[in-house]
């Protein structure tokens, strides 16, 4: 395997080159995967049958604390990757860390939240709107978790096996997701929650 | 036993008694083989554990052709039913199991793979590179297509058939409408199978924009290739959509949510939407790499460039954006207003622009040609007329006030059989004849070959034109059967008449397989076609490595220029080359994800949570392997090459 | 400690804080729906754009032709998916 120098580790092969166009690559069908479900909710979103709306169940708090925590951990991650860059191990997985830490925060009101919502009797089955609003939640809330037991698997290599580039690689492309996710949480913060409450 | 209930089929018949009977003896009949030729260990280290593209490529033709066979029996099933009046051979409920599977077979698991397996085997090839971006991931991108297309077909046998067609609409695909667990099995086959086309996508445009070979600009790719990339990206977007359809659906069918419904806000034609949304795009995923394969064809065939390669890129690349914007014309009679249904009607008559534009190309190609009219090229040739029938009944068909009265015709159905047939299905046999010396050193045998291509041209010509006819006079489609007195009945014998001739004409290839197998000369060379693209520039068949050293490009038509402008095409030394190791893992994932599909079908969750599992093991166990790959040495090379009669060097 | 908190990540970071709170205005001010949805929409896409150039360094390799092309292929579709719907399912629906 060709190693260059000359590049940031994450680059610095064929192969790893290959991955990160990849993953750009998948990020394109992951807009379209959201896009098709922000569709959905659009069209759902007055079809509220004898359920609740939007702004009947909606709660500003909770939402505004899931947006900082995210965005904070779009930041640290950011920061993980900058460390990684200037060769500070020990700094890539205290940021990396802090992100996951922070994504569990996320999920953990997030869980907070879908309990209000079952408790006002806003469930998947009450009516179109409902449904697809927890769908569409419920799917980035999947990704979020999913990038929790990726991003401590990545924290489990570095450990074992310091910074290679494939690890690098593998984590560079990780900081992707996450920030991905993070501006797909930006779009549901603006039209699903203050559209909805506005 | 309660739990057994569930699997019994739904709508039982003796038909399907005897079919599981040879379902279950010809799978007996397999394992004993193997197991009596001792061909396990061949079966695993080569095939079942690849990730060489070749070889994935021939595995997903191989299934195409499968599957072809399926979806062929039920059309004959169908046009048998059909064929007289007031006939008793297939039920209703039977037939719509039948039109449901014959259209869902034919579109995912049999013309998405043939182009798939066509696309894997050679666009390396054409661009002169070892593999494909991401090996285990296509081999993992087949695996889930396979096991996706066995789960469909195991609905045949346990719990019973899809039958709400294969668009699937709501309400007639929810629970009180389709009580069986076979739209269950749609969800779940497609979606897995959709996962690994999606993957596929990805894969093929990293390896389209990265890996080509040193010289060869994005506008020197040779154009099967250019179409691949294009297909490719439509992949790319158009999959999620599906994906988060069958989602939807499933959440419907199995967790009562209120989406397809109409009740609780839920909107029926919601599901149409989000389904044309994918599915337009999806028959340009279908006919785009059939424009590539025909350029290659007619070029060779022409001895000619061909005519106005960036006119012919450029209509792709507007098509692939603009098949995007055209879904509706699927339902203009379902209630939007004119206003609507206008803007959509221009966006689809627009698109057939690009196509238009396409068919001079071919045809001033072919313009002072030296034409041979092989086997691949009569396919080519015949496709131009049909094709171009079947475009002007689509332009038809778009126009929105029109279409009130084509509409869920047998017209509509002779217009989609006519661009798919004569569009993908004779491309993929011209492909496959083309490079079949590609995949295995010899040639098929042409005379056969010429045989079926004249029962299929004239066999497709009678089996759908008179259903322009009969659609015309309000035939409906889907409908089980007709009295006599709407006259229908003469023409639906024909029909079925040209479905016969259809039949043998798949039967002659495979005849065909069979005697040029056993009889066709193996010392074919390098380039029995005197092709030009750069696939030809290795040997037949191909070897492990493809090219033994990288080739440098300068056109589109590297090897053309190798042959008669003294270009050098592989001017350097051998090095060592590098390999990625094959895995079982894809394989046992596919196998997982159709455990995960199946038991998701009958809500066995336990069985749900346990495949869960171990696919994220599978993933688990992914990232913490290392993996080097293995190395070709330059002795190994050199004593390939001269098996093969010497290098090209 | 200081090189661990370069200027680009920091300024990225207040700025998409700063979208954040002129977003929520649309929840605690009055105003019209239209005015509301022109903010929301600048905002959002302000945001992404933070995120994918200043965090995602979607121009720093040699592929960055790639990757825009690819955004933009997104992007321009999910937007007509959205709107498409929405004429064909809400605005040009007639039951
Ligand atoms: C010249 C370009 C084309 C135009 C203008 C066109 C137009 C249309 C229209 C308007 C319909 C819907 C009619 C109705 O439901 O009443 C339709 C159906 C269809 N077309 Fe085309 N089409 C074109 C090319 C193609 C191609 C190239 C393919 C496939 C390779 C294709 C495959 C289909 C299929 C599968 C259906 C119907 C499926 C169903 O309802 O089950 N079309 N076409
Ligand atoms: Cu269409």
């Amino acid at each position: 395997m060709k190693i260059d120098h000359s590049q940031p580790l994450e680059y610095s092969t064929e192969q790893n080159r290959l991955n990160i166009l990849g993953f750009w690559i998948f990020l394109g069908a992951e807009i379209m995967l959201f896009a098709t479900l922000f569709t959905s909710y659009f069209v759902y979103e007055d079809r509220i049958g004898s359920g609740p709306s939007g702004a009947d169940i909606f709660e500003i708090t909770p939402v505004l604390i899931e947006t900082i925590i995210l965005l904070t951990s779009s930041f640290t991650i950011g920061l993980a990757v900058h460390a990684m860059r200037i060769n500070r191990t020990k700094a890539m997985t205290v940021f990396l860390g802090i992100t996951l830490l922070l994504g569990a925060a996320f999920l953990a009101t997030e869980i907070y939240e879908f309990n209000h919502y079952y408790h006002v009797g806003a469930t998947l089955q009450t009516s179109g709107f409902t449904g697809i609003l927890l769908t569409t939640l419920g799917t980035h809330g999947a990704h979020v978790t999913l990038g929790l037991f990726w991003g401590t698997m990545i924290l489990m290599q570095i450990k074992k096996r310091g910074l290679t580039p494939q690890i690098a690689n593998k984590s560079f492309i990780f900081s992707l997701y996450w920030h991905f996710l993070d501006v797909v949480w930006i779009f549901i913060f603006s039209f699903i929650y203050l559209k909805g409450m506005m | 036993m309660e739990f057994f209930e569930r699997f019994a089929i739904y709508h039982p018949s003796p038909l399907i008694y005897a079919s599981m009977v040879a379902i279950g003896l010809v799978s007996i009949a397999i394992v004993v083989g193997i197991t009596y030729f001792k061909k396990w260990g061949y079966l695993w280290n080569e095939w079942l554990t690849t990730v060489d593209h070749k070889k994935i490529g021939i595995m997903y033709i191989i299934s195409a052709l499968l599957m072809l066979f399926r979806g062929g029996a039920d059309a004959i099933m169908m046009r048998l039913q059909t064929a007289v009046p007031d006939n008793s051979f297939l039920d209703a409920q039977h037939y719509n199991e039948v039109f449901t599977t014959h259209g869902v077979v034919m579109i995912m698991f049999m013309a998405m793979p043939f182009i798939i397996g066509l696309m894997n085997f050679i666009v390396p090839l054409q661009i002169g590179a070892r593999d494909v971006a991401f090996p285990r991931l296509n081999a993992i991108s087949f695996w889930l297509f396979f096991f996706g297309a066995m789960l469909f077909n195991v609905s045949f046998v346990i719990g019973g058939s899809p039958d709400a067609g294969w668009t699937n609409y709501y309400p007639l695909a929810s629970n009180e409408f389709s009580p069986s667990v076979g739209v269950n099995y749609y969800n779940w086959a497609l979606q897995i199978s959709g996962i690994g086309t999606l993957m596929t996508g990805i894969n093929f445009i990293a390896t389209i924009l990265k890996m080509r070979a040193p010289g060869m600009k994005l506008m020197k790719m040779p154009m099967f290739t250019w179409a691949s990339l294009l297909t490719n990206v439509i992949i790319v977007f158009a999959f999620p959509v599906l994906t988060i359809a069958l989602l939807m659906g499933t959440f419907d069918r199995q967790f009562g949510t209120n989406f397809f419904t109409s009740m609780n806000g839920g909107m029926d034609m919601m599901w149409a939407n989000l389904f044309w949304i994918w599915g337009h795009p999806e028959v340009y995923i279908l006919i785009l790499p059939a424009f590539g394969i025909y350029s290659e064809i007619i070029s060779t065939f022409s001895e000619r460039n061909l005519y106005g390669y960036k006119s012919m890129v450029w209509s792709m690349v507007l098509i692939s954006l603009f098949s995007f914007t055209v879904w509706l014309h699927h339902f203009f009679t379902m209630g939007q207003n004119a206003f609507t249904n206008s803007i959509f009607s221009i966006t689809t008559i627009a698109i057939a622009i690009p196509t238009g534009i396409k068919i001079f190309n071919w045809l001033l190609t072919m313009w002072k040609g030296k034409i041979r009219f092989t086997v691949p090229m009569l396919y080519s040739i015949a496709f131009i007329p049909l094709f171009t029938i079947g475009g002007a009944t689509g332009v038809m068909l778009g126009i929105a006030s029109a279409d009130y009265q084509y509409h869920n015709t047998m017209f509509l159905v002779a217009h989609f059989h006519n661009v798919i047939i004569p569009g993908v299905v004779f491309a993929v046999l011209a492909g496959f004849t083309y490079w079949w010396p590609k995949m295995f050193g010899f040639m098929l045998n042409e005379k056969i070959g010429k045989w079926a291509f004249w029962f299929l041209t004239i066999g497709f010509c009678l089996a759908f034109f008179p259903m322009y006819v009969t659609g015309l006079d309000g035939q409906a489609r889907r409908m089980y059967t007709y009295s006599e007195a709407t006259g229908f009945g003469p023409l639906n014998m024909l029909s079925f008449f040209g479905a016969g001739l259809m039949a043998i004409a798949f039967a002659l290839i495979v005849y065909n397989v069979y005697y040029s197998f056993r009889h066709s000369p193996r010392n074919v060379g390098d380039d029995p076609w005197n092709a030009r693209s750069l696939e030809w520039a290795t040997h037949n068949p191909v070897p492990e490595y493809n090219f033994a050293v990288t080739p440098e490009v300068k056109s589109s038509q590297a090897f053309w220029d190798q042959k008669k402008h003294g270009h050098k095409l592989f001017d350097k030394e051998y090095e060592e080359i590098h390999m990625p190791n094959k895995s079982g893992v894809p394989f046992i994932m596919g196998v997982l994800f159709s455990i995960f599909g199946f038991s998701f079908i009958f809500a066995i969750w336990i069985g749900v949570i346990l495949s869960a599992i171990g696919i994220f093991a599978c993933m688990i166990h992914r990232t913490f392997e290392q993996v080097h790959g293995f190395h070709i040495s330059v002795k190994e090379i050199k004593e390939t090459e001269e098996k093969f009669g010497g290098a090209d060097k | 400690m200081k090189e661990l908190f370069p200027m680009k990540q920091v300024n990225g970071f207040i700025f998409s804080l700063l979208l954040t709170v002129i977003a929520l205005s649309v929840y605690f001010l009055d105003m019209s729906f239209s005015v509301a949805m022109t903010i929301l929409l600048v905002t959002a896409f302000i945001q992404a754009g933070v995120q994918l150039i200043l965090f995602m360094h979607a121009g720093e390799s040699e592929d960055k032709s790639s990757i825009y092309t690819t955004t933009f292929y997104a992007i321009s579709i999910a937007l007509f998916t959205v709107f498409g719907s929405l004429l064909a399912m809400i605005w040009g629906y007639m039951f």
